[in-house]
């Protein structure tokens, strides 16, 4: 059975996904030791900006390109945003797209740092995905945002890593994602969902909901090891070896933080921005 | 040895609990096969919707809720009126959405079973205490009397006998036992647990872990960041082909439905018409 990694990079105007996506293949092949696939809607860019990619990454996945019809909101910290293009509409393909038999897909902003994961090709279970993230901002409480995927909806998953495995029961539950996704407003409005946008997590909850027959469940099970997690509003001020430190976000201080570090783990930077800059130093030398 | 469901039901001005009682009834012959359910009642049961009982029976002796609107003070007798061998007792605003015929096997096993936790919409433990200040401040057993189970003997009896007595002396047993957080008024829930202290006997009729429980629909428990005057405001039900949809979660547990406006006549209308789902 082969074992991989897949990753999803479509860059938009202002950020470089496909060379997180690089970074990101870095660190999964010093802490999982495993191939790495790029699914990418621009090869040519990654081949010439990134010569050195196959070091890294030893599949290169072609994706259609097509306009972009939505956006998001990417913040740099409290005080900086942006509104941009949102290519996230592939996740549903990796199905079909992977040439791994087991595969554990993440995205390109979610940093290895240990070894956990590999736990997840010791099980007899062919899907395995988060429920909760750990968040590092102590002064972020819970908010219900990130344990459902609106107030009085259902249970959030967070699409940000998971692992199957092929399997029939993983080929419907794709197929359920491309549904809900080529149908997404009427899910959406079914699931109370304001935002018009597509969103992954969202997704595979939904998907996950009805394949539990409309009901709470013991499937799936989570992921071995912690999303970590960091907002945009938090910003990577310090990238050193494996400790991450973060300016987090004073929650009711606008433009205030507190700093926070870890180490050794495996974390979703969402603020791409400071990701990015640390990106730049670190492959400086490849 | 018999067996059966249970309530007391009583109008008052606002509700009228023998529709709700009814549409209880219909619930549970549509889910449970050969289940039978009595009312213990005063008020009169419309012709067409008394066959869905076994049995009506009269509150016995004098109705002790003639002056009151929220009609409780009776409910210590449905030990007494019981015409079952082995009961269990419901209230009336609760529907049954699925087979619970198992739950006797495991209910034979007490003496009395009383749940102590029950669940969200979404199946999740209620966790919220707002409702629950005078357990937590008097540590009184968690009880929730809107489900719970007896069989009869020296046991419950002995039970029931001291619930009469906290029920008729509410005020003076609520300032001895459950004086912090004091509650103004007399509840079943509350009687019950000072009468489980003072017989000490919580872990012989309740268990927290047990899958004997209901889903308990008072808005301010079920998990919401915004929390609404009343839940039938703000979360869609669906009820087809016997299925009951509240929000986007199928049902299957007793659900305690809380308020009236739930059982709306389209609804009571589907629970007629509709087929059992019987095997």
């Amino acid at each position: 059975m082969s074992k991989g990694v897949l990753l999803f990079a479509q860059n938009n105007h202002s950020i470089d996904y496909i060379k997180q996506a690089i970074f990101c293949a870095k660190k999964i092949k010093k802490h999982l030791g495993i191939p790495v696939a790029l699914a990418t809607d621009n090869s040519d860019y990654l081949k010439a900006t990134y010569p050195y990619y196959e070091k890294y990454i030893s599949h290169v996945i072609e994706l259609d390109w097509y306009d972009c019809t939505q956006k998001r909101t990417y913040r740099d910290g409290t005080m900086s945003k942006r509104d941009l293009e949102w290519r996230n509409h592939d996740r549903a393909t990796a199905y079909d797209i992977t040439p791994f038999d087991e595969t554990i897909v993440m995205d390109t902003d979610f940093i290895i740092g240990n070894n956990s994961l590999l736990n997840a090709f010791n099980t007899d279970q062919d899907f395995l995905i988060f429920r909760h993230i750990t968040d590092l901002n102590m002064d972020r409480p819970d908010e219900y945002r990130f344990n459902k995927i609106s107030d009085r909806s259902i249970d959030m998953y967070w699409a940000t890593v998971f692992y199957f495995k092929k399997s029939e029961s993983m080929k419907r539950f794709f197929d359920l994602i491309t549904h809900i996704k080529d149908n997404w407003n009427f899910y959406r409005l079914t699931y109370q969902i304001v935002n018009k946008t597509y969103r992954n997590d969202f997704a595979f909850s939904i998907a996950i909901h009805i394949l539990n027959g409309f009901q709470r469940t013991n499937w799936p099970k989570v992921l071995p090891g912690r999303l970590w997690f960091t907002s945009d509003a938090d910003v990577l001020i310090k990238l050193e070896d494996e400790t991450y430190t973060f300016l987090l976000d004073k929650k009711h201080w606008v433009g205030h933080y507190h700093a926070g570090s870890i180490k050794d783990a495996n974390i979703h930077i969402m603020n791409k921005f400071a990701l990015d800059r640390f990106i730049d130093e670190d492959l400086v030398n490849e | 040895m018999s067996k059966g469901f249970c309530l007391l039901a009583q109008n008052n001005s606002n509700t009228n609990y023998i529709r709700q009682a009814y549409a209880l009834a219909l619930s549970l012959h549509l889910y449970n096969k050969d289940q039978k359910i009595s009312l213990i009642t005063n008020d009169d049961v419309p012709t067409e919707w008394q066959s869905v009982f076994d049995q009506i029976i009269p509150i016995p002796w004098d109705d002790n809720a003639n002056d009151s609107d929220w009609k409780i003070q009776n409910r210590w007798k449905v030990y007494h009126a019981s015409p079952y061998d082995e009961t269990i007792v419901l209230e009336a605003d609760m529907m049954f959405t699925s087979d619970i015929t198992h739950w006797w096997k495991e209910l034979a096993k007490r003496e009395l079973f009383v749940v102590s936790n029950v669940r969200t919409y979404r199946d999740e433990v209620v966790t919220n205490r707002f409702y629950r200040k005078t357990f937590d401040a008097n540590e009184l057993p968690n009880l929730y009397s809107a489900l719970h189970y007896f069989k009869k003997g020296d046991t419950a009896k002995e039970f029931y006998n001291l619930l009469e007595i906290i029920v008729n002396n509410w005020a003076l047993f609520y300032s001895k036992y459950a004086p912090n957080e004091y509650q103004k008024w007399c509840s079943i829930d509350v009687s019950m647990a000072i009468a489980s202290k003072i017989l000490g006997n919580e872990k012989d009729i309740t268990d927290p872990n047990s899958f004997i429980t209901f889903t308990h629909m008072k808005p301010l428990v079920q998990g919401w960041y915004n929390k609404p005057e009343k839940w039938t405001k703000v979360t869609g039900k669906y009820f087809t082909e016997g299925k009951l949809f509240l929000g986007n979660y199928l049902q299957s547990r007793v659900l305690h439905y809380v308020e009236d406006e739930f059982l709306t006549d389209e609804l009571l209308e589907k629970m007629e018409n509709g087929t059992t789902l019987l095997p």
